[in-house]
C-alpha cells in the first residue's frame, strides 16, 4: 500500500514537471521553421502529393532506413533467441468451416490492398510500412485459421535480405548518379515524371522504397509470427 | 569525394541484410565473411580518419543531397573520425575471437547482430541530427538486447529483460526530450539547436535537458539506471561484452557530451550539468564498492567498466576545455584497456570453462602471454604511472580541482584506491597461487599482446594520443565552430 502511494506522490511530480515544460512550449503557434520549407516546396522537390511520405522517405530518409534496420533487428532478435533445431506448430484445435473458408477468400483481398497502400505511398496516406503490416496480418490470418499453415521461411527470409539490400542499393546508386547517399536520381536527375504530378509514376523513388519497405516489412512481421507460433518437438 | 564518408553507414547495412543470402550458399563462410566486412570498414575508416586529420576540416555527408536543418546530415569531425576507427578496429578484433568464442546456434543471426550493433555506434557517434541520433540509439539498444540474450541460459534471458525494460523507458524519456526541444525550436539539427539555444524558453530547456540525460543515462550506464550493466555485462557472449564496454557505452556517454555543450547557452544549463556531476560521483563510488566483493572476474570487470564510465562523465560534466579534453582521452584509453582485459577474461573463460575467480588461480604458469596481458590492463586500470590510464586519470582530477569541485576529486581519488585492491587481489591470484598444466594459446594471445604493447606506449610517451585527442575534445567543446562547420540552409523564420 505505502508503495502505491509512493509511486503515485512520484508520478504525480514527474506529470507536473513534464507539464511545466509543455505549457511553455508555444502550441498552435507559428513554429514552423523546418515544417515549412517542407510543404512549400515538397511538390517540386520530389513530386510526392503526401508530404508525409515525402519527408519520410525523401528529405529525411536517412532515418527510414535506420526504422527498416530496426524492424530488421527485431525479427532478426527473435529468430536468434527462439531458435531451436527442430520446432513445430502444435496448435490443436482446428477451425470451423466458416473460419477457414473465409480467410482463404480473404487473404487475396488482404495482400491486394496491402500492396495499393504501399504503391500509393506518395498519393495517398500510408506506405511502406503500414502496407506491409497490412500484408502480414494476411499471413496472420491464415496461421489463425488453419493449424498447419506455414509460411516457407526460406524464401521469406532471402525475399527480406534482398529487400534490404535493394534499399541501399538505391542509395548507392544516388551516391553514383547524383553525389549523394540516398539521393533521388529518379527525380532530380532524369526527371522521370515531373509533367505527371499526382498520378501514379510519378514522386521519384519514393514508390520504389515504399515497395521495397512493403515488402521488407510484410515479410519480417510474418516471419516474427511464424517464430512466435511453433515450439520445440522433443525427439 | 566526402560524401563517400557514408559507406560508414552504407556498408555495415548492405553487409547485414546479404547475411540471409550467403546463409543459403554456405554456413562455414559466415565468420569468415564477418571479418572480411569489419576489416573493409575498418580500411574506410582510416581513410576518413586521415582526411579529417590531414586538413582538420570535418567530413560533412549530406543524406540525400538536403542541406541541414532540411535533410539529415553527418558530422565526421575530429572526434567521430577517431572514435570511428575505434569502433572499426575493435569490431574487427572481435569478428576474429568470435571464431573461437562464439559456437552456440543460430551463427547467421549473430553474425546480422554484429554488424549492426558496430552500425548503431558509428550512426550515433557520427549523426548531427537529434532525432537520428534516437534512430542509431534504438539500433544499438534492440541490437544490444538481442545479443544479451543470445547465450539462451536462464540468466541471459533475465540480464537481457532487465536491460529491455530500463531501456524501453530510457528511451522513451529521451524521445519526450526531443519533442520538447524540437517543440520549442522548429528544428531537430544539432547546429540550428546550438543556434537557437539561447532563445529556449528556460523551463522547456531545462525539462528537456534533464529528460534526455535520464534517457542516454541508460546506455550511458550512470548511477541510479546502470543496474542492468553487470548482469549483461556478464551474459553476454565474450565478443559482444568486449563492444558494450569499448564503445556501446562509449556512444552513448558522447551522445549525451555532444548535446550537453551544444546547448550551454541556454538557461538553466550549470544545474543540468551539476545533476551530471553528481550521478558521475556516485556511479563512480557505487561501481568501485560494487566490484571489490564479486566472485566472478568478468562481473568484477564488469562494475570496474561502469566506474570509468563514471570517471569520463564527470570528467564531461565540469564544462571547462580542460575536463573534456580529459575525458575523451579516458574514453579512448579506457576503450583500450577494457577490451584487452575483457578479451583476455573471455579467452581464459572459454579455455579453462568458466570465469570463476577460482579459474584464474595458477593463470601465470598455463597461459603465461594471456596471463602478462592481463596484468597489465589490471595494473593499467588501476593508474599506476608509466601505463596509459595514469595520464587520463590524472588529467581528469586536475580538471576536477581547476573547476573548483574537491568532494568529487577527492571521491574518486578514493575510488582509485578500492580498485587498486581488488585488481591487486586478482594479479596475485594469477602468479602467486596455485598451479596448472600449460594450456595452448592461439591468435587471441597475439593480439592481447600487441594491445598490451600499445597500453604501454601510450604510457611512456602520451604526446602523439594527447595531441589527438586535444583536437577531438575541441570539437566537442567548441560550439562555435561546429555551428559554423555546417552550412545552414535560410530556412529562418
Amino acid at each position: 500500500m505505502l508503495k502505491r502511494i509512493l509511486a503515485i506522490i512520484a508520478i504525480l511530480i514527474i506529470g507536473y514537471w513534464l507539464a511545466q515544460g509543455l505549457a511553455n512550449v508555444p502550441f498552435g503557434q507559428d513554429k514552423m521553421l523546418v515544417g515549412k520549407y517542407y510543404l512549400e516546396h515538397v511538390k517540386d522537390q520530389t513530386g510526392a502529393v503526401n508530404a508525409v511520405t515525402a519527408v519520410v522517405v525523401n528529405y529525411r530518409g536517412f532515418d527510414t532506413l535506420g526504422e527498416v534496420t530496426v524492424l530488421f533487428i527485431a525479427s532478426t532478435g527473435v529468430g536468434a533467441l527462439l531458435w531451436r533445431k527442430k520446432r513445430k506448430r502444435t496448435a490443436k484445435t482446428e477451425g470451423s468451416v466458416v473460419l477457414t473458408t473465409g480467410s482463404k477468400l480473404l487473404f487475396p483481398f488482404i495482400m491486394l490492398f496491402g500492396m495499393y497502400i504501399f504503391i500509393h505511398g506518395h498519393l495517398t496516406p500510408g506506405g511502406g510500412f503500414p502496407g506491409g503490416a497490412t500484408i502480414a496480418t494476411a499471413f496472420l490470418l491464415m496461421y489463425m485459421a488453419f493449424t498447419i499453415y506455414e509460411i516457407p521461411h526460406k524464401e521469406f527470409e532471402v525475399t527480406e535480405g534482398f529487400a534490404g539490400m535493394g534499399y541501399v542499393l538505391v542509395g548507392l546508386l544516388g551516391l553514383a548518379i547524383g553525389g549523394y547517399f540516398l539521393f533521388d536520381w529518379i527525380w532530380q536527375t532524369w526527371h522521370l515524371g515531373t509533367s505527371n504530378i499526382g498520378r501514379l509514376f510519378s514522386g521519384g523513388f519514393i514508390p520504389i522504397i515504399y515497395t521495397i519497405i512493403g515488402i521488407k516489412v510484410g515479410t519480417e512481421l510474418s516471419g516474427i509470427i511464424d517464430n512466435m507460433l511453433k515450439e520445440e518437438v522433443k525427439e | 569525394m566526402s560524401q563517400v564518408a557514408a559507406l560508414l553507414i552504407a556498408l555495415p547495412l548492405i553487409s547485414a541484410f546479404f547475411v540471409p543470402v550467403l546463409k543459403q550458399i554456405s554456413k562455414n563462410l559466415i565468420k569468415p565473411y564477418l571479418v572480411l566486412i569489419t576489416l573493409v570498414q575498418t580500411g574506410i575508416a582510416a581513410w576518413v580518419f586521415n582526411e579529417v586529420y590531414s586538413t582538420g576540416k570535418p567530413i560533412l555527408v549530406y543524406a540525400g543531397g538536403w542541406k541541414p536543418p532540411v535533410g539529415i546530415n553527418l558530422y565526421i569531425g575530429h572526434f567521430a573520425a577517431l572514435f570511428v576507427l575505434i569502433i572499426a578496429i575493435v569490431s574487427f578484433l572481435m569478428a576474429i575471437f568470435s571464431f573461437k568464442a562464439v559456437n552456440i546456434e543460430p551463427i547467421d543471426k549473430y553474425a546480422m547482430l554484429f554488424l549492426l550493433l558496430m552500425l548503431g555506434a558509428t550512426g550515433m557517434i557520427a549523426t548531427g541530427d537529434i532525432f537520428n541520433l534516437f534512430v542509431f540509439m534504438e539500433i544499438t539498444a534492440i541490437t544490444a538486447y538481442a545479443l544479451t540474450a543470445y547465450n539462451k541460459t536462464g540468466e541471459a534471458a533475465e540480464a537481457s529483460m532487465k536491460y529491455i525494460v530500463l531501456g524501453g523507458i530510457g528511451s522513451s524519456f529521451f524521445l519526450i526530450g526531443v519533442a520538447l526541444l524540437y517543440g520549442a525550436t522548429g528544428t531537430l539539427n544539432m547546429a540550428q539547436l546550438a543556434e537557437f539555444a539561447k532563445s529556449i524558453n528556460p523551463v522547456v530547456a531545462q525539462v528537456g535537458l534533464a529528460l534526455i540525460v535520464f534517457g542516454l543515462a541508460v546506455e550511458a550506464e550512470l548511477f541510479p539506471l546502470n543496474a542492468w550493466a553487470p548482469d549483461a555485462y556478464q551474459a553476454a557472449p565474450h565478443p559482444v561484452t568486449v563492444m558494450f564496454s569499448a564503445f556501446v557505452v562509449k556512444a552513448g556517454i558522447y551522445a549525451l557530451a555532444r548535446l550537453l555543450y551544444l546547448l550551454q547557452k541556454a538557461s538553466g544549463w550549470s544545474s543540468v550539468l551539476r545533476l551530471l556531476l553528481i550521478m558521475a560521483t556516485l556511479t563512480v563510488i557505487f561501481a568501485e564498492l560494487s566490484a571489490l566483493r564479486q566472485k566472478d572476474v568478468k562481473r568484477m570487470i564488469a562494475y570496474s567498466s561502469i566506474g570509468q564510465i563514471g570517471l569520463v562523465a564527470l570528467a564531461f560534466s565540469l564544462g571547462t576545455q580542460a575536463g573534456v579534453d580529459a575525458g575523451v582521452f579516458h574514453m579512448v584509453n579506457h576503450a583500450i584497456v577494457k577490451a584487452l582485459l575483457f578479451l583476455g577474461v573471455g579467452y581464459v573463460g572459454i579455455t579453462l570453462g568458466g570465469t570463476k575467480l577460482e579459474n584464474f588461480e595458477g593463470l601465470g604458469r598455463r597461459m603465461p602471454l594471456t596471463a602478462l596481458a592481463i596484468t597489465i590492463g589490471a595494473i593499467a586500470t588501476v593508474g599506476v604511472p608509466l601505463f596509459n590510464v595514469f595520464w587520463s586519470k590524472l588529467r581528469i582530477i586536475l580538471a576536477t580541482l581547476n573547476a573548483g569541485f574537491l568532494w568529487p576529486a577527492i571521491l574518486v581519488l578514493f575510488a582509485s584506491v578500492v580498485e587498486a585492491v581488488y585488481y591487486f587481489r586478482l594479479v596475485h591470484r594469477i602468479w602467486f597461487m596455485g598451479t596448472g598444466e600449460r594450456a595452448k594459446e592461439g591468435v587471441i594471445a597475439g593480439i592481447l599482446i600487441v594491445l598490451a604493447i600499445i597500453v604501454v606506449a601510450i604510457g611512456i610517451d602520451p604526446t602523439p594520443l594527447w595531441n589527438i585527442v586535444t583536437k577531438a575534445g575541441n570539437d566537442l567543446f567548441n560550439v562555435a565552430t561546429y555551428i559554423k562547420n555546417v552550412p545552414l540552409m535560410g530556412v529562418g523564420p
